[in-house]
């Protein structure tokens, strides 16, 4: 079957705009908009199949636990709801937790308790011991009233880990570039998934 | 050539009974309707159901000359649509009849799936700064609203609004995606 020649759109819609109407996000008469746009012009309607795969990618992206990213309660508790297991370790600053992951996890997360009422912007620093600091995750999100950050470990990193120690520092970074330790939390990970790790430290 | 006629001179030849021009017609519309159909009811079977209801629904009306705008055609059948989701949701008569006798021979194959590209995107999303990757994750991951995404993150309803969008710009200007 040949690709049809599409029309070139003079007035395409924007991306942002089809995502939003693709995730049911548009009000009535911005929808009846786009509507009638995408049945007089197939050059946008084929825009929108890249954008529908586009989300649906994310969405499975983000399901396969592969992301390191900042979360939150509902997420986590959501996830679980749907089935999924999530396998959870919360910290108070100075703690030091023992921790794995089994090979049927879905997700793991760690739950760093501190007090981030008054920081600007906050980081969130991974070190090993015998390396240093491996990631910043620079001006992460955090709601000072939940008193926490919820962060979500790549699961496919995880499951290849040896058995290692990570230190994780969440740390207040003012306008200079001067930092302050909001806590520090150290993961003892013991690997329990039998078979060689995919990495050495 | 059919294929060179506008769609409201196919739709007029539709009801003069040119068998032709309604293989046109169904060609040009089934996909938007498929579009219609995955946005409302989230099932690429059901949008395929969609198509077949709709372009018998259609052809019924411009056969019996019910169009009278044959300008408006492919307004009428945006309408269509409209009116056979909400049918559909009321758990309304379903045109077995007339699928059965003409719905096989209308559907147009569905366009070609969209691939992306698994790896590429991974690494895109891993370049999005951490508050765009948040929120990327909580809106298409847990199906957040801007309001439910900014609580969990600290962030105003507003801001997520705006990070979400320049996210999508960026994913998909990395994804290769035409502006």
């Amino acid at each position: 079957m040949s690709t049809p020649v599409r029309p070139r759109c003079d007035d395409p819609i924007d991306v942002t705009l089809l995502m939003d109407y693709w995730r049911a996000a548009l009000d009535a008469g911005q929808e009846e908009a786009v509507e009638t746009h995408l049945f007089s012009c197939d050059a946008c309607g084929d825009r929108l199949r890249e954008v529908i795969a586009l989300a649906e990618s994310l969405r499975d992206l983000a399901a396969s636990g592969a992301l390191r990213v900042v979360v939150g309660d509902h997420f986590v508790s959501h996830t679980a709801a749907s089935g999924r297991r999530v396998r959870e370790y919360l910290a108070a600053p100075g703690d030091s937790v023992q921790c794995t992951i089994s090979a049927d996890d879905d997700f793991l997360v760690a739950k760093l308790g501190a007090d981030l009422a008054g920081a600007e912007r906050v980081d969130l620093s991974i070190s090993m011991p015998k390396v240093g600091e491996v990631q910043r995750m620079k001006d992460i999100p955090v709601s000072a009233e939940t008193g926490r950050v919820v962060y979500s470990e790549s699961v496919g990193f995880a499951k290849t880990a040896p058995s290692n120690s990570m230190v994780m520092r969440l740390l207040a970074v003012d306008a200079g570039g001067g930092e302050r330790l909001l806590g520090e939390y150290t993961f003892h990970h013991t690997r329990t998934i039998p078979g060689p790790p995919g990495w050495e430290i | 050539m059919n294929s060179e006629l506008s769609e409201p001179d196919l739709a007029l030849r539709v009801t003069e009974g040119h068998p032709e021009a309604e293989s046109e017609l169904c060609r040009r519309m089934a996909p938007r309707i498929h579009l219609y159909g995955l946005r409302h009811l989230r099932s690429s079977s059901a949008a395929d159901d969609l198509v077949q209801q709709v372009l018998v629904t259609v052809l019924e009306a411009l056969r019996a000359g019910r169009l009278r705008e044959p300008g408006k055609v492919a307004h009428f059948v945006m309408g269509t649509c409209r009116m056979t989701v909400l049918d559909q949701r009321r758990g309304a008569h379903r045109q077995e009849r007339l699928l059965a006798e003409f719905g096989a021979d209308l559907v147009p194959p569905a366009p070609a799936a969209v691939s992306i590209d698994r790896d590429r995107l991974t690494r895109c999303v891993e370049s999005l700064n951490e508050r765009e990757r948040s929120v990327v994750v909580l809106t298409f991951y847990d199906e957040q609203t801007s309001r439910e995404a900014g609580t969990a993150l600290g962030l105003s309803e507003a801001n997520v609004r705006v990070i979400r969008h320049r996210a999508l710009k960026q994913l998909h200007a990395c994804m290769g995606g035409a502006e």
